[in-house]
């Protein structure tokens, strides 16, 4: 008689199993699986770490929301330790192991490059939220790659419509690491300037090896030069470098310093509290105080307040980037029907933190660039994001439509790279 | 170009190459009494950063005590992975391969320590008011504080070349750098003297960093960058020699001030130019004699 | 006690293990995850490059810390020719090996001037600048972002099959290495790690012997340079980057320099450590680190050699007890 209710304890306690378990692969197959790659580690290890919270902002805010249709967003990620190799290993497993139904990130444009093939062969949508190598989007096009910041050449478009105005402007110098990104920020921006321009010259140019420690020699170079201006494609440490070896030789007295794409990120405003000086030409791709809208402020607050400490550009970028997903998924009504989402993410609107009012960065079909407005400010007092003392101010701002090449540019570029 | 910028370059070349002697001083040091290529002096350099940075900017010490405590820190952490770690392969069968691993194996650890205390943010420390302004020449300009560095790297050329050429223990080193083992019987502490010697380099390698530390960027993994450059250095003049890297230093130093004036494009490769030259040539480096190395 | 063994038993044992090592590699894809027969094409690879290293470092004692030239120049070899469309696969890869010899033959003679640790820093040396100048000649290399999109020939697109003609291959090297180190040259070799000095007495040209192993070296890495460039499509400087070289050194130390398979097993666990960590934190350098430098104090003698001699030990053991029970 014992053994009826026994019998019984098992049989519920197995069934109570299995419908865990169920209920476990149920919930499981409907999240929808972000697989994440950036750099932890190293140089560029401040973006990546910046891009996870970022990115868990925007997650932890859908999903407080019931998530998209109802399925929740689970973000995975591994570090990409700027290497290609190890990073195509990554999105392999991130694939079939982890079946993530998007691919994200990268920092390194030559991790984007070898990413952005794994994505399109396995056909999985790759939101590129950092890297800035245009090559992405015209040459290495293919239509599962998405990306949500802007470009260099956005950027170095933008830099032109500024520079043709200071008609005071007339000598360059430029001087940016040896590599392919140090390069080409600069040779859009003197192509598109000359296009404008005729009294432009270049007085020199110098091309130091990546993370170089000391600028020294560089510096008597371009004094010596007397140019109008300095053109500087750096990121994060070198302009950092640069700057504080720079100013005992009172350079920024003697010509405008011009940094278009990544001068003005909040990492390098940050690392030199009080020696920073004033009317640096600088940009970055997302600023913390501009535009001065409720979503740009509140991005930045949350931040702040998941982290303790405010965020360099990378963080909205990944912000933007989950955002982007969610949207497509929300519209597309499917996170697995990889070429319904590519068609809805094509023609996409989305309203983020950088976006200042009245406009909505979209998608363009012809290469799946995000496009948004650029603004490119000088460096002013502000102490509103403490450690930094100098913040980006007096922005023009330039419309979105007029940075970016046109159509025919682009069937241009990718018919001479197939040649 | 006038007489001005030939010596503005003189100027800014040598500032370089003071610097790129100061850090590669421990790893040629290291190397020429241990016999150990020290992979991750790099990150001495930048133990010496960050602790300058502890102690300037966040415990409000004054500059140049931060600079004593961080190269001490540096120095006692070397001793201590000398004692605790490296001292156990020597004589091993294979040791150089186990010291390339051991090495490099700190390397991956003190990135990860330095990332776990500071974080990934870029450390910033100010240098002292007196040394922050330009000193006039005529029209051209040269930073006090590259003359401080100038002078603290004369300072420890000198001061090594009258250790080792005039003290016991330099002797005591010479003698190790020799033979060990005779070294050894003839009464010499060995032990203690490869622990003071290797602590002794990476207080330089600390001190570097520690003086870099207003002028280039404190970060995770901006140790690694001076290790080739090191390398470089220390291989032109020669693995092991004092002088040797010195005199690198300052071909490397001068060769890239120059150059960067009439061939800009190659700036990266002129260090490596030379270092092929002076491999193919004189694969011993330019004061080791011929006999040392083959 | 050790039970006699005839020289046929001992040939079959070693074909056995062969047998059984081809087996493992050869069931891995009915394991049914595709990402296994992903990290054991990379373990053969890799595998390869780290045997070929160890056949100048373990068997020639002669360590180089610039053998990622030459796997580099080998997968640049196959990545420019595949991508230019000169030549078809079938040529490329052979190219591969054919280049990574060529650069030893070029490098080789400028390294063994010199000895020991000078020797190490040359390697080093020649190593960065091939580095150097892969990464700058932006138009000939892709410099920095390197190339992407190799195309392999649809025949061997398939990972699978990509996957059994790595395995063949590369089996079919190792056998070629083991008949090189079991060969009277390799005989050689060995001895001149021993005691270069004595083996010059003895009339043989210690400097052209060297420079051999520093050529076969340089050509299975170039090999194994270009299996990879046809497995990953595409190709990096980072392939040539002094850390490779390391990497390299790492699996054979940690395999064990010793044992003949010693490297390709340090290279199944780097992979396998690697990947583990990299997934579940993002402080993987000390995790790592701190992995290679329990190696290097606890395991002098890498996996193998440790494991072997507890064997070793274990068998020892054995046969006392047995003795002390026999009456």
């Amino acid at each position: 008689m014992q053994e009826i209710p026994r019998g019984w304890k098992w049989s519920l306690a197995v069934v109570l199993v299995l419908a865990m378990g169920m209920a476990e692969a149920a919930t499981a197959a409907e999240k929808i699986v972000i697989g994440a790659l950036y750099p932890m580690t190293g140089r560029a290890g401040r973006y990546g770490i910046d891009s996870v919270s970022g990115a868990e902002i925007a997650a932890d805010e859908i999903n407080a929301k019931g998530g998209v249709n109802g399925r929740m967003i689970d973000l995975i990620f591994n570090d990409s330790k700027a290497n290609p190799a190890y990073s195509v290993k990554v999105a392999k497993r991130f694939i079939t192991d982890d079946k993530v139904n998007f691919l994200m990130g990268v920092v390194s444009s030559a991790v984007g490059l070898a990413v952005t093939e794994v994505s399109k062969e396995n056909k999985v949508i790759f939101v590129g939220t950092d890297h800035a190598s245009t090559k992405l989007t015209t040459e290495k096009f293919q239509p599962y790659y998405f990306r949500v910041s802007n470009n260099t050449y956005q950027s170095a478009a933008a830099a032109a419509l500024y520079a043709k105005d200071k008609k005071d402007w007339k000598k360059y110098y430029v001087l940016g690491p040896d590599y392919e990104y140090g390069h080409r920020t600069w040779e859009d921006f003197w192509m598109l300037l000359q296009r404008t321009r005729k009294d432009v010259q270049l007085a020199g140019q110098a091309w130091p090896k990546l993370f170089e420690p000391d600028y020294t020699p560089y510096i008597t170079a371009i004094l010596n030069a007397k140019p109008d201006v300095l053109v500087t494609t750096f990121w994060g440490g070198d302009t950092v470098a640069f700057i504080k070896q720079a100013l005992p030789y009172k350079l920024f007295d003697k010509m405008k310093f011009f940094n278009y794409d990544a001068g003005g990120n909040y990492e390098v405003l940050e690392a030199m509290p009080n020696t920073l000086p004033k009317g640096l030409v600088l940009s970055s791709r997302h600023h913390l105080n501009w535009p001065d809208t409720k979503e740009n402020r509140d991005f930045v607050n949350k931040y702040k307040a998941k982290t303790g400490r405010f965020p360099s550009y990378a963080a909205e970028g990944a912000y933007a980037g989950v955002y982007f997903i969610a949207e497509a998924v929300r519209q597309a009504g499917t996170a697995e029907d990889a070429d319904k989402l590519v068609s809805v993410m094509e023609k996409m609107k989305i309203k983020l933190p950088e976006d200042p009012e009245g406009f909505t960065s979209y998608m363009r079909p012809i290469d799946h660039q995000i496009v948004q407005v650029q603004a490119i400010g000088e460096t002013v007092p502000n102490n509103q994001y403490p450690p930094a003392t100098m913040m980006l101010g007096n922005f023009k701002v330039y419309k979105a439509e007029d940075i970016i090449p046109t159509e025919e540019e682009i069937v241009n570029t990718r018919k001479e790279a197939a040649k | 170009m006038g007489g001005n910028i030939f010596l503005a370059q003189l100027l800014s070349g040598l500032t370089s190459a003071m610097t790129l002697f100061l850090v590669a001083s421990g790893l040629t040091l290291i190397f020429g009494v241990v016999n150990v290529f020290n992979f991750a002096h790099g990150s001495f350099y930048l133990l010496g950063a960050y602790f300058a940075y502890q102690a300037v900017a966040v415990s409000g010490v004054g500059f140049w005590e931060g600079v004593i405590l961080a190269t001490l820190g540096a120095g006692v952490s070397g001793a201590v992975m000398e004692y605790v770690f490296l001292r156990r392969i020597y004589g091993r069968p294979g040791e150089a391969g186990f010291q390339i691993l051991l090495t490099y194996s700190f390397i991956l650890i003190l990135d990860d320590v330095v990332k776990m205390i500071w974080g990934t943010d870029y450390k910033s420390i100010s240098k002292p008011e007196a040394l922050a302004g330009p000193l006039y020449f005529g029209e051209m300009i040269v930073p006090k504080y590259d003359i401080v560095v100038i002078g603290v790297g004369l300072l420890v050329a000198v001061g090594m070349w009258w250790m080792i050429k005039r003290t016991k223990f330099g002797r005591n080193l010479r003698a190790i750098s020799s033979n060990r083992e005779m070294a050894a019987s003839l009464g010499v502490n060995v032990p203690l003297a490869l622990s003071l010697v290797f602590g002794l380099a990476t207080a330089l390698g600390g001190l570097s960093g520690a003086l870099s530390a207003p002028v280039r960027t404190v970060t995770p993994g901006a140790g690694i960058e001076v290790i080739i450059g090191s390398l470089i250095v220390v291989v032109i003049g020669g693995l092991g020699n004092f002088w040797g890297a010195l005199v690198g230093a300052l071909i490397i130093g001068e060769v890239t001030a120059f150059g960067i004036l009439y061939l800009p494009q190659w700036a990266i490769l002129f260090s490596y130019a030379v270092m092929a030259l002076v491999l193919i040539f004189r694969p011993e480096g330019l004061l080791t004699k011929r006999s040392a190395a083959r | 006690m050790r039970s006699w063994r005839s020289a046929k038993a001992i040939r079959l044992g070693e074909a056995a293990q062969w047998g059984a090592g081809l087996l493992l590699f050869g069931t891995v894809p009915l394991l049914g995850k595709s990402y296994f027969v992903t990290m054991a094409n990379e373990i053969l690879v890799m595998g390869l490059f780290a045997m070929a290293f160890n056949l100048l470092y373990g068997v020639t004692g002669m360590l180089s810390f610039g053998q990622a030239a030459y796997y580099g120049v080998g997968g640049y070899a196959v990545g420019l020719l595949l991508s230019e469309g000169i030549v078809p696969f079938s040529v490329a890869l052979p190219a591969a090996m054919v280049a990574g010899g060529i650069l030893a033959l070029v490098l080789g003679p400028l390294c063994i001037r010199l000895t020991g640790v000078y020797f190490t820093m040359l390697t080093l040396a020649f190593a960065e600048m091939v580095w150097a100048v892969v990464f700058k000649w932006y138009d000939f290399t892709g410099g920095d972002n390197g190339i992407q999109g190799i195309p392999v020939p649809d025949v061997l697109r398939n990972p699978l099959r990509y996957y059994y003609f790595t395995l063949a291959v590369v089996f079919v090297c190792f056998w070629i290495l083991r008949k090189i180190v079991e060969s009277p040259f390799g005989a050689t070799l060995q001895a001149i790690r021993e005691n270069q000095e004595r083996v010059g007495f003895l009339g043989v040209n210690v400097r052209r012997y060297q420079l051999a192993a520093m050529i076969l070296s340089g050509a299975f890495a170039g090999l194994a340079g270009g299996l990879f460039a046809g497995y990953q499509r595409s190709i990096h400087p980072d392939m040539l980057h002094w850390t490779k070289s390391g990497e390299v050194i790492l699996m054979s130390i940690l395999g064990g320099v010793s044992s003949f398979f010693g490297p390709l097993v340090g290279a199944a666990v780097i992979l396998f450590i690697e990947d583990m960590i990299g997934k579940y934190t993002e402080f993987w350098e000390i995790c790592i680190g701190s992995i290679m430098l329990a190696i290097v104090i606890f395991f002098p003698r890498g996996v193998i050699g440790t494991l072997g001699a507890r064997l070793e030990g274990m068998r020892g053991n054995k046969g006392a007890g047995n003795e002390a029970t026999r009456s």
